[in-house]
């Protein structure tokens, strides 16, 4: 915990997150005002947390960074994050870079997610502190999330069968909040994940992954239901709502979100994502033919391998559980656990086939799953649920990675001593 | 209508409302915060009677009366003036309500796009919002739905502040640098006629401008210049121009070191501005005799460049096709 105490005490110089945000939300009528005024309470709060942030100055300059090691990778692995330190303010950060000459991802999808990133003030969403090209990468400043995402901790020993309900519970309350502020401001997030959902070493949930964010304002008119497909988002598919999936003319809207957050929710508590198993087109068409994931547990487990057992020979697949490695263990943890009825509710109505009956964000957040964290504030309960999982928090330990600087260097390589032409 | 509350606020009082608070809003004070705080609610008001709210469509009529409110009061002006002073999610408010005020449409008149021609100001305020960074998105939102406008294009592009963008595009902060490259390419390239016809009458200008993008320091900028100026040569409107600018031996030379950057992007880029010099059948001089001068090493280097792009015909076709006019390229006074 010593590695803690000296995240906290550092933290106080750096006013990196807003903790004084109301730490519930007050159970607001939804008929009596439009949907745009109806975050304008969380909008406050999380400009406030905007203004925060701006205090340390974080400049488009790769000097005033020094690179230690590398903690992860993203987009498709073509992205590196290192831990990072900001020189001037002296706040551990991550950097994520991109090269973008070796990189196969459209350079218009990488220039949208950084300016969708801009386009949101939220303590729940993960914020861009800068971003600027490096010879020939593109670095993105972001606050370090000591837990890493939500897909490490539950390939964490500790959590492979997934997490506590109540740890669920706060991180999907967050999640919530910044899905509702988003879906107020007129956008769908479209990646929603688990690996999108970061949390940092004081418990801080954020949500990231603004890569497939899609604005329904276009040109100063609001669109009702979508018809844009992410083409490139495969990797995303397990996630996806059905609607999304089909591609058809009735199109979609911000409901799909609502699937993924269902779908999200099983790959918390289940500790995999739902279908995992199966290629896509039968994920496919198990999604168009209504069948809903459901947490694993004492109720629901028996029900599968009765199931499993019938199926046998007909070899239809529930899909749902099919331990490959034929774990014992997972198994019975499966079978001994038990999630609580409102947990159970809350998937199931998140996964409606019919967009039309799930319920909206604002919804969710009042919903009898979220009692258990009523008036709870995510940082103080957390870290302890995530025991014996360690945040990183001091880069100052790690090794140095010069590997970014050197830009003579770089810069000498770049012209061809070789042949010249004669003019 | 809303059972409890206050009774809806008339458009009229919307704009006087918001004008008012406005004009407090620099204020150091409580009343400055107060001030903050009305001009947030007003603008989600306006933006609520604009886009309608929830699932519902907005009331043709109100719209009306605010549209002609807000040309009336000038507040669009105003708006962007005090853009800065407005909070993080205010200005996004203002951003949505312009661009929806824009789009307005009586017939085929266009009332908001007539109101900005006989108030130029509002345009060449956004175009300066490039230069603060806290505005900088908002305004490239707004700026990217006036360039679907020609008679608002137009403006732009003939105003002194357009030149400010060969800085803008260049700024390290990178979403300022993409928004304004964004803007800047659709203000060169939405309109073929208008932007063919500006192109010709301010080439020398442009051009000596475009020539420092095209040597960046910035990767990102040098790419996408070198990638928009291939655009803007091969597209038929601007035939003119691209005659002009292929008869300058300084651009070919250019060129022809940028075919042997490291970059293969670069390379690849730069070999679509190449190939205009090389089917030229027209070259004057200086455009052969360099091409001449270094005939054997093009055919060389031509021959092993981007082989493993073999899936590509019709690059592979303009590659031969370079290769053989290469080949067969003679001095002048041979025949």
């Amino acid at each position: 915990m010593s590695l803690m105490q000296c995240y906290c005490s550092s933290k106080k110089s750096v006013p990196e997150a807003d903790i004084e945000e109301p730490l519930y939300r007050k159970p607001r009528s939804r008929r009596e005002s439009p949907s745009w005024s109806s975050s304008s309470a969380s909008d406050r709060a999380s400009t406030s947390s905007a203004s925060n942030y701006n205090m340390v100055d974080f400049r488009p300059r790769p000097e005033d960074y020094q690179i230690f090691t590398v903690i992860g990778h993203a987009c498709n692995e073509q992205a590196t994050i290192s831990l990072a330190k900001h020189i001037p303010s002296g706040t551990h950060i991550t950097i994520r870079r991109i090269n973008l000459e070796e990189c196969d991802i459209d350079f218009g999808i990488l220039q949208h997610e950084i300016l969708a990133s801009k386009q949101f003030a939220h303590s729940n969403i993960l914020p861009l502190y800068s971003a600027f090209i490096h010879n020939k990468e593109l670095w993105a400043v972001m606050p370090l999330m000591g837990y890493g995402s939500c897909r490490d901790l539950v390939c964490h020993a500790q959590f492979t069968e997934g997490l506590p309900e109540l740890a669920i519970a706060f991180i999907l309350r967050d999640v919530l909040q910044a899905l509702e502020y988003i879906h107020a401001k007129g956008f769908i997030h479209r990646g929603i994940r688990a690996s999108h959902i970061l949390v940092s070493a004081n418990g801080q949930v954020r949500l990231s992954g603004m890569r497939y964010m899609l604005d329904t304002i276009v040109g100063g008119a609001k669109e009702h239901v979508v018809h844009d497909y992410p083409t490139t988002a495969i990797k995303s598919l397990h996630w996806m709502a059905p609607e999304i999936l089909e591609q058809n003319m009735a199109g979609y809207d911000n409901k799909s979100d609502i699937y993924s957050i269902g779908i999200t929710a099983c790959e918390l508590a289940n500790g995999c994502v739902p279908f995992a198993d199966m290629p896509l087109t039968l994920m496919l068409l198990e999604k168009m033919s209504g069948t809903t994931p459901r947490l694993l547990d004492n109720t629901t487990v028996p029900d599968y391998i009765m199931e499993e057992n019938q199926n046998m020979e007909g070899g239809t697949d529930s899909g749902i559980l099919r331990d490959s490695e034929g774990n014992s263990r997972g198994d019975t943890i499966k079978y001994q656990r038990i999630f609580s009825s409102h947990f159970h509710e809350f998937v199931e109505s998140c996964l409606k086939r019919d967009p039309t009956e799930r319920p909206t964000a604002t919804d969710l957040l009042s919903h009898s799953f979220f009692k258990q964290v009523k008036k709870k504030s995510t940082e103080a309960y957390l870290p302890n649920l995530l025991i014996p999982v360690q945040p990183l928090t001091d880069a100052t330990k790690l090794p140095k990675d010069d590997s970014a600087v050197g830009s003579l260097v770089d810069r000498l390589k770049d012209t061809d001593l070789g042949e010249q032409w004669s003019f | 209508m809303p059972l409890f509350g206050k009774s809806q606020k008339t458009p009229q009082e919307m704009v006087k409302n918001l004008k008012e608070a406005i004009s407090q809003i620099s204020r150091e004070d409580k009343k400055g915060e107060k001030a903050s705080d009305d001009v947030s609610k007003n603008l989600v008001l306006m933006k609520t009677l604009l886009y309608g709210a929830g699932d519902q469509e907005p009331q043709s009529e109100q719209v009306a009366q605010l549209a002609q409110e807000i040309y009336n009061s000038k507040l669009l002006l105003l708006l962007i003036q005090s853009l800065h002073r407005i909070d993080f999610e205010g200005k996004k408010d203002v951003a949505q309500i312009f661009n929806n005020v824009l789009r307005r449409q009586i017939a085929t008149r266009s009332p908001t796009v007539e109101h900005i021609c006989t108030q130029p100001e509002i345009l060449f305020t956004l175009m300066k919002g490039y230069e603060q960074q806290e505005i900088a998105l908002n305004c490239g939102m707004m700026l990217r739905e006036c360039c679907r406008y020609e008679a608002l294009a137009k403006i732009m592009l003939y105003s002194e502040e357009f030149y400010n963008f060969f800085r803008y595009v260049e700024v390290s902060t990178f979403d300022i640098a993409s928004d304004a490259f964004s803007t800047f390419k659709e203000l060169l390239t939405r309109h073929k006629i208008l932007c063919a016809e500006f192109l010709e009458a301010n080439y020398g200008r442009v051009f000596d401008q475009y020539q420092a993008l095209l040597n960046s320091e910035n990767y990102v900028t040098r790419r996408q210049a070198l990638k928009l100026l291939g655009e803007l040569l091969l597209d038929r409107h601007n035939f003119t121009t691209m005659t002009r600018y292929i008869s300058n031996p300084d651009n070919l030379k250019l060129m022809m070191n940028m075919l042997r950057e490291k970059s293969r992007n670069i390379q690849f880029e730069a070999f679509h501005v190449f190939k205009v010099f090389v089917a030229n059948p027209n070259k004057p001089k200086p455009i052969l005799d360099i091409l001449l001068r270094n005939k054997e090493k093009l055919v060389d280097f031509l021959t092993k460049f981007h082989t493993d792009r073999s899936e590509d015909e019709q690059f592979n076709d303009e590659k031969a096709y370079l290769i053989k006019q290469i080949k067969e390229l003679k001095a002048p006074d041979e025949h």
